[in-house]
């Protein structure tokens, strides 16, 4: 069930009004109401694979409740190691089992040796990369006693299958999410408007922006190898947009609908196209992937490797980003997209003090649009891996910006289409700046206006949805992890 | 040695591994309070500490830590 379609709306209003409605004076019930609603959000796509999240919840709440009750920290650390397994090889078999064993067979072609193909068809049950990462969190935070372990069977049970964030984030943390299942929710209707600003902003970053860029992404990647210098790049620069309007769009949609609901869930975005380096790009993109990897793999990491001096951090930080990359698809140019940002990061940790001279030296008003510049650029360059359809035409894809003619008659063809893109852009470029220290671009803008200008505008994105709504339009980019 | 000395000393190894002048560090200061204070800079400061005080810290030690006075129970449980 997809957030931009008719179906979803109304299963949403079915839930909202019976859960403010008929169940407003019972937590329990709101509750149980919202896992049997998250439950069949899920099973909408394929019932068969909820067994994989009742199996994912059930496992980390009982080895939660047996590391947290008096036993040896010798085994307790068995039992969080059990959790993680459980949690990965689950993820291991249904997204990465073809990936390791295809590799596996073309490592042993390269020596000559013929094996079997034994690649199984399997299919990637949606948002499993999200919902194993927030559960595995939740049993590791218990392990390092930063919490206490839940008897509440429903509300864990929720907090897990949460639909708002389900199937691709924010990944929750149990210590801000799980804590809100336990208190009473009042319908709130400042929060509520906030929420319908968040989701009609959700919307516009989707619709409008994603799907409609897409088109003229896929048309340039599809045929990459009959386009002009200018095209490719435009292409690739576009990709970020439709990318960063789809996932943040979707998060957005997320926070939204859970503030409908009573919840507040973490911010996944921060306009990240404004940073002065990948560092900070990486604390504005998918926050909430990002901050896992932090507390969960790259600080362990980097404490197990302290004594190895700079070296164990830049090991720490390529092993981080490398997984990193993974997790975002079982292929290899998802790991070289984490490679160059592994690369970029470790530069951005031993470069820091003189980069800091530099921007004394040159000025900032200088120095930091060109750091947002070359930061952007190189952005976009590694989206390049990400999008193509194999590590292989990522780097004819670059070879033919520079071998190729910078322009083409040809570019003219499409030349209204692409202009139409570059004005949709700068518009969403023009809020996320204006709105960038907010929780989501148009949190507040309109608030002074008087009320005409400000359902004026509202008026405004509503019309901009329908008239750029496609009806063949994509699938959120990241429901593939 | 008692939690006012520690908080001295702790403050003069921050202030020297994270090329800053005047931190002063109180029971309740935490990563949110200091900008220079990140995950790496974090890894440095364990580091600096240890070494002061030759002692090491287990992972899972580390990872209980809130705050600054968290740190100093560490540091007075395994030097007292």
């Amino acid at each position: 069930m997809l957030f931009n379609t008719g179906t979803f709306a109304i299963f949403f209003i079915i839930v909202f009004i019976s859960y403010w409605l008929f169940l407003k004076n019972s937590v329990k019930w709101q509750n149980l109401f919202l896992l049997v609603a998250s439950y069949v959000f899920y099973g909408w796509w394929d019932w068969r694979f909820l067994s994989l999240i009742f199996l994912s919840s059930l496992s980390d709440y009982l080895i939660a409740l047996k590391i947290d009750a008096p036993i040896k920290p010798k085994s307790a650390k068995i039992w969080v190691t059990i959790s993680i397994a459980i949690n990965l090889i689950m993820l291991g078999f249904f997204k990465y089992y073809n990936f390791f064993v295809d590799s596996f067979i073309d490592l042993f072609a390269l020596f000559d040796v013929e094996l079997s193909k034994r690649s199984l068809n399997i299919i990637l049950p949606v948002g499993i990369s999200f919902y194993t990462f927030q559960t595995m969190s939740y049993t590791i935070d218990v392990y390092r006693k930063q919490l206490k372990a839940t008897r509440d069977f429903v509300s864990f049970f929720a907090f897990v299958s949460f639909f708002p964030q389900l199937v691709a984030g924010p990944i929750e943390r149990a210590s801000n999410l799980l804590g809100q299942f336990y208190i009473k929710r009042q319908f709130d209707y400042e929060k509520s408007a906030i929420a319908m600003r968040q989701i009609l902003w959700g919307l516009f970053q989707k619709v409008v922006v994603a799907d409609n860029v897409g088109v003229v992404v896929n048309q340039i990647f599809d045929n990459y190898q009959q386009q002009s210098g200018f095209s490719l790049i435009l292409g690739a620069m576009l990709f970020s947009f439709q990318i960063y309007g789809d996932f943040a769009g979707y998060s957005n949609i997320a926070v939204g609908v859970a503030r409908l609901l009573g919840f507040q869930l973490m911010q996944n975005f921060q306009s990240p196209y404004f940073s002065q380096n990948i560092t900070e790009i990486w604390r504005r993109w998918h926050i909430s992937l990002s901050t896992w990897l932090r507390d969960y793999l790259y600080t362990p990491l980097a404490i197990k490797t302290r004594n190895w001096g700079s070296f164990g951090i830049a090991f720490s930080t390529m092993l981080t980003f490398l997984l990193c990359g993974l997790w975002h698809g079982a292929a290899w140019k998802f790991v070289i997209f984490g490679a160059f940002h592994g690369i970029a990061l470790t530069y951005d940790i031993f470069t820091k003090k003189t980069r800091k001279k530099w921007r004394k030296q040159i000025h900032q008003k200088i120095y930091d649009p060109i750091s947002i510049l070359l930061t952007f650029s190189y952005w976009t360059f590694t989206l390049i891996i990400f999008r193509a359809q194999s590590a292989k035409d990522a780097f004819i894809y670059l070879k033919s910006i520079i071998n190729k003619p910078l322009f083409t008659p040809d570019d003219l063809s499409l030349a209204g289409l692409k202009l139409t893109m570059v004005g949709i852009v700068v518009f969403f470029m023009a809020f996320d700046y204006m709105g960038r220290n907010k929780t989501f671009a148009i949190e507040t803008t309109g608030k002074p206006w008087p009320n005409i200008g400000r359902f004026a505008f509202y008026a405004f994105l509503v019309f901009l949805i329908f008239l750029f709504f496609q009806t063949d339009g994509d699938a959120f980019i990241y429901f593939q992890f | 040695m008692n939690q006012q000395t520690l908080l001295s000393e702790l403050s003069e190894i921050f202030n020297e591994v994270l090329d800053k002048e005047g931190i002063v560090l109180k029971p309740d200061t935490h990563a949110g309070d200091i900008e220079e204070w990140d995950s790496l800079t974090h890894i440095q400061l364990i580091v600096a500490i240890e070494k002061h005080y030759k002692i090491r810290f287990t992972s899972l030690e580390i990872q209980h830590w809130k705050n600054v006075g968290d740190i100093c129970q560490s540091i007075l449980d395994k030097t007292m």
